[in-house]
């Protein structure tokens, strides 16, 4: 239990940073500006208490806020993705003990339920996170067109990452 | 007790949910200018519109008290406005000139009543006997023909207006110099009519149409109107012509009263063929 406290701080720690000092920067062709760190959220063991989920949701919004410098964005978009998570989680792991130690990843769900699982969590994240940006419906089609490629280029993101550090733990 | 507590353990997520949300709007609209702006518009309009409601309903039960005092100071306010005085003024515009001798004088007067939408209308003037108005005096605006007074008291004068079917001023075709009559037959209060003119006579839509100057009434080239159609009457051999007043009658305020100097003098020479 303390080693997957400490992982977890440990994963907060390297995702926060990766998202503010490298994706934070980052502009892919003018609409991409991919959000990595909602696979903390997304990722945590499914057994993980929901108020515990909630608040690192918060904080890692609030982390991501500080250094974005628009303050209660993140913070309110990750919140509502900590929220809902547990539904999802319910959905996906149909038939698996989600009281056990469960990680979301590729190596436990398989490719086939991992990225929809996925997709929609990030589609709803990055769906109220520019709304709340631009605050209006208008230019409503060049906010969705942000929207879809942000969520492509965080998923596969994501799913990079959770190859990179997750495929070698099944083995 | 023990049931608060069980409620609260049941719901404390989405309690905490609701928390930590609230958390993140608030710091949302105290730290962005734009959105905080937004959220606090919001409100207030949400506040404004329960503010209205309850004051639509508030506002009934004084309703009386506040009547009797509008009222009150509306009766205050109408004895000091203009409109409860008549003005004792005579201004009238005249000149003395040796070679040319003034035929025509102009009142000035203000409509204080009209119809348009009978068969015969009429306006109210202002002006009366002591300002120098007599009956039979034709009546202009800056805009055109107006008509003739045929009643008048010491203060005020009755205008009988071209939409009238007794009102038939003398009128020419400002082209063609061809004169017919001006009539009206009820409707449109626009549209006037135009009788008498020879159908050999080629006429033009958009053609103005003038007072003659023939009767004694009318001073010549008071613009009526323009044509705005014609067709030949084949049985009489006349034209039935459409005009379009120049004067929105509707919206007639100052108006001039003619008073031509001499009419008297015109009118005793056609008395006297008369009498013969």
């Amino acid at each position: 239990m303390n080693k997957d406290i400490f992982l977890g701080f440990l994963h907060f720690i390297f995702i926060a940073a990766f998202q503010i000092f490298i994706l934070n920067g980052l502009q892919l062709f003018g609409y991409c500006n991919p959000m990595l760190y909602i696979w903390f959220i997304l990722m945590l063991p499914t057994n993980t208490p929901k108020w515990a989920v909630l608040l690192l949701s918060f904080a890692m919004g609030f982390v991501v806020d500080i250094f974005a410098g628009q303050m209660g964005f993140h913070a309110a978009v990750a919140t509502f993705i900590g929220f809902i998570r547990p539904i999802f989680i319910k959905v996906f792991f149909a038939g698996k003990d989600i009281e056990t130690n469960l990680r979301p990843s590729i190596a436990e769900m398989g490719i086939m339920t991992f990225l929809p699982y996925i997709t929609l969590l990030v589609f709803v994240h990055h769906f109220l996170y520019f709304t709340l940006e631009i605050f209006s419906l208008s230019e409503f089609f060049m906010t969705l067109l942000r929207i879809v490629c942000s969520t492509i280029s965080t998923v596969l993101l994501i799913i990079i990452c959770d190859y990179l550090f997750f495929k070698t733990k099944k083995s | 007790m023990h049931n608060l507590i069980r409620f609260l353990k049941r719901y404390f997520y989405i309690f905490l949910f609701l928390f930590i949300e609230g958390y993140a709007i608030y710091l949302m609209s105290q730290n962005s200018y734009y959105q905080g702006s937004a959220i606090n518009s919001f409100a207030n309009e949400l506040a404004g519109n329960i503010n209205t409601y309850t004051y639509n309903v508030s506002h009934y039960f004084t309703l009386a008290s506040s009547n009797d005092a509008l009222v009150k100071e509306n009766a205050i306010l109408r004895a000091k406005i203009e409109n409860s005085y008549v003005k004792y003024e005579n201004k009238t515009f005249q000149y003395n000139d040796t070679i040319y001798k003034q035929q025509f004088e102009y009142i000035d007067a203000k409509v204080i009543q009209k119809t348009i939408n009978k068969r015969n209308n009429y306006f109210m003037l202002n002006k009366g006997r002591i300002h120098g108005v007599t009956n039979n005096m034709a009546v202009i605006c800056p805009n055109g023909i107006v008509g003739v007074v045929v009643n008048v008291s010491n203060n005020f004068s009755l205008v009988m207006s071209v939409l009238h079917q007794d009102s038939k001023p003398n009128i020419k075709d400002l082209r063609t110099k061809i004169s017919g009559t001006l009539v009206w037959d009820g409707g449109n209060y626009s549209i006037g009519k135009l009788v008498d003119i020879p159908s050999s006579i080629p006429l033009k839509i958009g053609d103005s149409i003038v007072t003659s100057g023939f009767s004694q009434d009318f001073p010549e080239g008071i613009m009526v109107g323009k044509i705005k159609s014609f067709k030949k009457d084949k049985g009489t051999g006349f034209y039935v012509v459409d005009v379009k007043f120049s004067t929105d009658y509707n919206k007639l305020e100052y108006v001039y009263v003619v008073k031509n100097f001499f009419k008297e003098e015109q009118k005793q020479l056609t008395k006297d063929i008369k009498n013969e």
